[in-house]
C-alpha cells in the first residue's frame, strides 16, 4: 500500500508535525522528523468522510493525525456501510436533485397527512377539561371586548337550545357543549366554538336567519369544531410546525426569522381551512340525519358573507376559511 | 492571520439536502447526526494558518439533549396556551435556569471544538454566571430597559473571557459607554426608517381604495419597510457589537480584530431572506456559506509573539441538554 501525507498533533501542544503514514499489514507506522510511532489499525478511530473535509485519525493516547487524502484513508480503513452510502449520496449532484424531490414529497406527506393525523390522535387523549381555564378566559375576554348580554327573550333562547339539543342527540358521537347567547354589535352575525366546548351564538345571526334550520346549520358546524377537538389540534399542530420550520431554516441568522414566520403562517391557515372543511362535513352529516336540507347551510353562509364588513382581501392561501363559493357548492346551495 | 473557508455552497447544499432527507425519514431522530455532519463540514473546511478546525461532538449526546428539549418545548407551548397565567412560572424557571443552560451549552460547544489537535474550553463555573444573569433581568425591569446595553456588554465579556484554547485563556474588557452609543444609534436608525415607512404607507394606502384587489399590497408594503428598518438596525448592532467585542479581546501573545460592516451585513440578511423565500428554503445552505465566508473575511488574529499553546489537563465530555434547550428557546449564546 502507498504512503499517506499527513500532519501529526500530540494533543498536548498545538504544534504541527508533518508526517508520513505507512500502512503495513494491520499496522500503521507514523514517520516524521520528531515523530516515530506505530499502532495497530484496529485501535485507531477514523472520522467519517464528509466531502473533501480533512480526515482525522485518532490514535490511542490522545494524539491524532489529519490528512486531506480522503481516498487513501478510505483504503486504509473501510467505513461502515451506512456511512459509505451517506457519503456517496452527498457526492452526487444527481442524487441531490432526487433528494430535493423526495424532501418535497415528504414535506407534503407530513403536512397534509402525518401532522393532522398525529395531532388528532394526541388530542383525543387530552381530556376536554384541560381546556376549561382557556375557555373561561376566552369567553371573559370576548365579553369585555365586543360581546354584550343577549337581548333575546328567555323563551326564544330556551327554544333554540332545545332544538340544538335535539339535533345533537341524533349524532352517535355528539360532544359535550355549552351554548351561550350574546349580542355582538361589532362582530355581527356569527357563531364560534371556544375552548372546552363553549359555543357562542350572536343575536345578530338569529336576526339574520330566515328559518331556525339556518341557525341549526351554523350551530352544527360549530359542534363539528368541538367534536373534532379543533382548538387542541391547532395548538399541537402549531407547535409541531414551529419545530419543523425551525429545523429547515434554523441555521440562518436570527434576522431571517421572517423567513420562518411566513411558511408558518401559510401552513397554519391551511390547517385552519382543513378544520373548517371537516366541521362543514360534520354539519352536513348531522343535518341529513335530522332531515334538514343542506341548502339552509349554503343560504345562511351566503347571507353572512354579504353582510360581513369587507376587510382587505386576502389571497386564499392566507385565508382561515375556504372560499364561500366552495362551501356553497358543497351544501348544494346556489 | 485570517481564517478562510475553503468549502463551497454547492458541496454544502448536497450535505444539507441529504441531512434533511434522512431527518424527515426518521421523524427527526437523524437530526442529531445531521448536526454533527453539518458542523464537521463547516469547521473542517475553515482553516487558520493552514490548519483546519475540528468538531467532534457525539451525535448520541446531542440526540439525548434534543429529545429533552423537544419535550420541554411541547409542554411549554401547550401548557402556556391552555393556562395563560402559567407563562410566569415558565419565565421564572427560564430565568433561574439560564446561567446553567448558558454555561453548559458553551462548555459543550467549546470542548467539542479543536484546532491543531487542541480543544477549546469554557471553564466558567455556574456560580460565576449567577450574579450577572440573575440580577440583570431585575435591573433591566427596574430601569425600564436602560440597563440592557450594560447587560449586553457584560454578557459578551463573560462569554469571551471565559473561553480558553487549551490552557490559554482569553481576556476581554468591553467599554460600556461605547455599547450605549451603539444602541442609541441603532434606535435612531429604527426611528428614522419607521417615519419613512409611515409616510410611504400614507402615500400607498389610497391605492387600496382605487384598486381593491391590491388592498393586501397596501398592507404588506409598510410591513416590508419596517422589516428592512429592523434588518438594518439589527445588522448595525451585530456588526458594531461584534467588532467592539473582538477589538477588546486578547490572549497570550495575540490580539483580535473584527471589521464587519453594518451595510454589508444588512445586505447579506436581506438578500439571504429573499433568496430563501423565493427558493422555498433551498437557498439556506448558500446563505449559510456566504454569511460564514463574510464573517471570516472580516476577522483577524494579530500574533505578536509565537506561543505554543498547551492542553488543559483532564477535560471530560459533558451532556448536550443545555445546548439543545438553549437552541430551541433561542438563547443568544453568540458573540
Amino acid at each position: 500500500m502507498s504512503t499517506i501525507a499527513a500532519h501529526y498533533f500530540d494533543g498536548k501542544r498545538a504544534l504541527r508535525h508533518p508526517v508520513t503514514l505507512v500502512p503495513t499489514g494491520g499496522r500503521i507506522k507514523i514517520v516524521g522528523r520528531d515523530v516515530d510511532a506505530e499502532f495497530e489499525s484496529s485501535r485507531v478511530r477514523v472520522s467519517t468522510r464528509i466531502a473533501a473535509t480533512p480526515r482525522w485519525i485518532f490514535l490511542p493516547g490522545g494524539g491524532a493525525c489529519v490528512s486531506d487524502d480522503n481516498d487513501a484513508i478510505d483504503r486504509l480503513v473501510r467505513e461502515r456501510p451506512l456511512q459509505r452510502v451517506v457519503h456517496r449520496m452527498e457526492a452526487h449532484p444527481a442524487f441531490a436533485a432526487f433528494a430535493v424531490l423526495l424532501v418535497a414529497a415528504l414535506f407534503w406527506a407530513i403536512v397534509d397527512y402525518g401532522l393532522p393525523y398525529a395531532a388528532a390522535r394526541v388530542a383525543e387523549h387530552i381530556p376536554v377539561e384541560a381546556e376549561d381555564a382557556l375557555g373561561r378566559e376566552a369567553l371573559a375576554g370576548m365579553d369585555q371586548f365586543g360581546l354584550a348580554p343577549s337581548g333575546l327573550p328567555e323563551e326564544r333562547r330556551a327554544e333554540l337550545a332545545a332544538r340544538l339539543g335535539a339535533l345533537a342527540a341524533l349524532a352517535p358521537d355528539a360532544p359535550a357543549y355549552r351554548l351561550e347567547f350574546r349580542s355582538a354589535p361589532i362582530i355581527g352575525a356569527n357563531a364560534f366554538a371556544l375552548p372546552s366546548g363553549i359555543i357562542v351564538l350572536t343575536d345578530e345571526l338569529v336576526a339574520l336567519a330566515q328559518a331556525d334550520e339556518e341557525i341549526l346549520a351554523v350551530l352544527a358546524h360549530e359542534l363539528g369544531h368541538v367534536r373534532h377537538r379543533h382548538i387542541m389540534r391547532r395548538l399541537l399542530e402549531g407547535s409541531a410546525i414551529a419545530l419543523l420550520v425551525a429545523g429547515v431554516t434554523g441555521d440562518v441568522a436570527a434576522a431571517t426569522s421572517l423567513a420562518a414566520a411566513a411558511p408558518t403562517l401559510v401552513l397554519q391557515s391551511k390547517f385552519s381551512r382543513d378544520n373548517e372543511r371537516e366541521a362543514d362535513a360534520y354539519a352536513l352529516g348531522l343535518l341529513r340525519r335530522a332531515g334538514i336540507g343542506p341548502q339552509h347551510f349554503g343560504a345562511i353562509l351566503a347571507r353572512m358573507e354579504a353582510q360581513a364588513p369587507r376587510g382587505p382581501m386576502l389571497p386564499t392561501f392566507l385565508s382561515s376559511h375556504p372560499a364561500t363559493e366552495e362551501r356553497k357548492a358543497l351544501s348544494g346551495g346556489q | 492571520m485570517r481564517p478562510e473557508f475553503r468549502g463551497s455552497a454547492a458541496e454544502y447544499f448536497r450535505i444539507w439536502i441529504v441531512n434533511l432527507l434522512f431527518t424527515l425519514l426518521t421523524l427527526g431522530i437523524y437530526s442529531a447526526w445531521a448536526k454533527v455532519r453539518k458542523l464537521r463540514y463547516l469547521y473542517g473546511n475553515t482553516r487558520l494558518d493552514g490548519d483546519s478546525f475540528n468538531y467532534f461532538a457525539s451525535a448520541r449526546a446531542i440526540l439525548k439533549g434534543r429529545v429533552l428539549a423537544v419535550i420541554v418545548f411541547f409542554v411549554y407551548a401547550i401548557v402556556t396556551e391552555l393556562v395563560p397565567d402559567s407563562i410566569w412560572v415558565f419565565l421564572a424557571a427560564g430565568v433561574a435556569l439560564l446561567p446553567l443552560v448558558l454555561v453548559r451549552a458553551l462548555r459543550f460547544n467549546a470542548r467539542n471544538s479543536a484546532w491543531r489537535g487542541l480543544r477549546f474550553d469554557f471553564p466558567a463555573r455556574v456560580r460565576e454566571a449567577l450574579p450577572l444573569y440573575l440580577a440583570m433581568p431585575l435591573l433591566i425591569v427596574v430601569t425600564l430597559g436602560l440597563a440592557f446595553p450594560w447587560f449586553m456588554a457584560r454578557h459578551k465579556q463573560f462569554v469571551i473571557s471565559h473561553h480558553a484554547f487549551g490552557s490559554s485563556p482569553l481576556g476581554c474588557a468591553i467599554p460600556v459607554g461605547k455599547v450605549y452609543g451603539i444602541y442609541f444609534r441603532s434606535g435612531l436608525i429604527i426611528a428614522a426608517m419607521t417615519v419613512v415607512a409611515v409616510l410611504g404607507a400614507m402615500v400607498v394606502s389610497p391605492m387600496a381604495v382605487l384598486v381593491p384587489q391590491a388592498g393586501w399590497l397596501a398592507f404588506l408594503l409598510p410591513v416590508l419597510a419596517i422589516y428592512i428598518a429592523y434588518a438594518f438596525a439589527y445588522a448595525y448592532l451585530q456588526a458594531r457589537l461584534t467588532n467592539l467585542a473582538w477589538d477588546n479581546t486578547y490572549g497570550a501573545g495575540v490580539r483580535f480584530t473584527s471589521t464587519l460592516g453594518a451595510i454589508d451585513l444588512a445586505g447579506l440578511y436581506i438578500s439571504n431572506l429573499l433568496a430563501i423565500v423565493f427558493t422555498l428554503g433551498l437557498a439556506v445552505p448558500w446563505a449559510v456559506v456566504r454569511t460564514l465566508r463574510y464573517r471570516l473575511q472580516n476577522f483577524a488574529m494579530l500574533v505578536s509573539e509565537e506561543t505554543v499553546h498547551e492542553a488543559a489537563p483532564g477535560l471530560v465530555n459533558i451532556g448536550a441538554a443545555g445546548q439543545e434547550l438553549g437552541e430551541i428557546f433561542n438563547v443568544d449564546f453568540g458573540v
